[in-house]
């Protein structure tokens, strides 16, 4: 089975049921986004398919019709994504263990909307729990973010 | 030239094929064969239908909130995460139902097994028109809603039938898994319901 992952052509051969989730991690070595709650609750394992945010706990892989991105091909070290200078900046984590998922669901809302209200981060970013409760701080960093590719 | 419209005729017809999706009956009764009586008692569990919170949880109003609601639930509640599904009634305003609600193909049969996890079916998740609001809504409120062509979609009873054969989204309803109660009756015997209150005139209570 062939897949595009962070730009890159990969094959792995697996069930076609496996869930994403699985293929990044235990496949491909992409251990970056992290598995939760494993029923598409808690928004840890969210990559972009395409530029859409899915939770790839909950799709299979044989149901991939898009390009995949993963918090390791958002940004680079040398040239993090917005989001993801502004986590650094911010300093939005405690633990930690959601905030790839967090990071990949605030880009696209950032994709699509770029001056958030704190009711479309909100609405946006509901389905992204944090149990060390950095919300605020997570609001904050998307409002840095959403500046920084103002002034891009 | 004429291999590129065979092509596309050989493309259009497969997509007929599988838009007929899983196919059930639809052999109405014949005209005069239902009395108001007899179409009324079809539309009180036809309402049984429209009611259950497998179909009603997601015919939900302006607010655009889908509901959590039913047996597998207790407490009925707004759905979690603060999830809206907008005006676009797929979530586009902000977390898309497909993020979560993926989206299968056709083959995968048991994709549902989970409990607590997002359904998926074989079509992008989404809630169904606003003017469709079913949830909390009376047996005569829905009724009157159903047969009203400014608020069913412009279908008939035999469109109706037919929308049910063809949404995978509905046929979910019967097949929900995961511990959720299925909708009563079955899916045929729904669009049998459909057809015998259509023939009947699609009587309300309030008539």
């Amino acid at each position: 089975m062939k897949l595009s992952v962070n730009g890159k052509d990969r094959e792995v051969d697996v069930e076609p049921d496996m869930p994403l989730l699985w293929v990044l991690r235990d496949e491909l070595g992409l251990t970056g986004t992290k598995y939760g709650c494993g029923v598409a609750q808690c928004g840890a394992c969210t990559v972009h398919m395409d530029g859409l945010a899915v939770r790839s706990c909950q799709l299979a892989v044989g149901d991939v019709t898009g390009d995949i991105t993963t918090i390791e091909g958002l940004g680079t070290p040398d040239s993090l994504h917005a989001v993801q200078d502004a986590w650094v900046e911010h300093q939005v984590a405690q633990c930690g263990y959601c905030q790839s998922g967090q990071i990949m669901s605030a880009a696209q809302l950032l994709d699509f909307n770029d001056s958030p209200t704190d009711a479309d981060i909100d609405a946006a970013m509901g389905g992204n729990l944090c149990r060390c409760g950095t919300y605020p701080r997570i609001r904050a960093a998307i409002k840095s973010a959403a500046q920084k590719i103002q002034e891009a | 030239m004429k291999r590129a419209l065979l092509a596309s005729a050989f493309t259009l017809m497969s997509a007929l094929s599988v838009s007929a999706g899983e196919t059930v009956d639809i052999v109405p009764p014949a005209e005069g064969s239902v009395t108001t009586e007899a179409a009324l008692e079809a539309w009180s569990r036809i309402y049984e239908v429209a009611s259950h919170p497998r179909c009603s949880n997601c015919h939900v109003g302006e607010d655009n909130v889908p509901m959590w609601s039913g047996p597998s639930y207790g407490k009925t509640r707004p759905h979690g995460m603060n999830i809206n599904g907008g005006e676009s009634r797929i979530g586009a305003e902000a977390v898309l139902c497909s993020t979560c609600h993926t989206t299968k193909s056709e083959d995968w049969e048991n994709a549902n097994t989970t409990p607590h996890a997002a359904p998926r079916v074989a079509m992008d998740w989404q809630l169904a028109p606003v003017e469709a609001e079913w949830f909390g809504k009376s047996s005569v409120e829905v009724c009157n809603q159903l047969r009203d062509p400014d608020r069913n979609g412009d279908r008939t009873f035999m469109d109706i039938a037919e929308h049910l054969d063809h949404d995978l989204i509905l046929h979910w309803a019967w097949k929900p898994g995961g511990g959720r109660e299925a909708a009563p009756y079955s899916l045929q015997e729904h669009v049998n319901d459909i057809l015998t209150w259509g023939v009947g005139g699609m009587p309300c209570e309030n008539d």
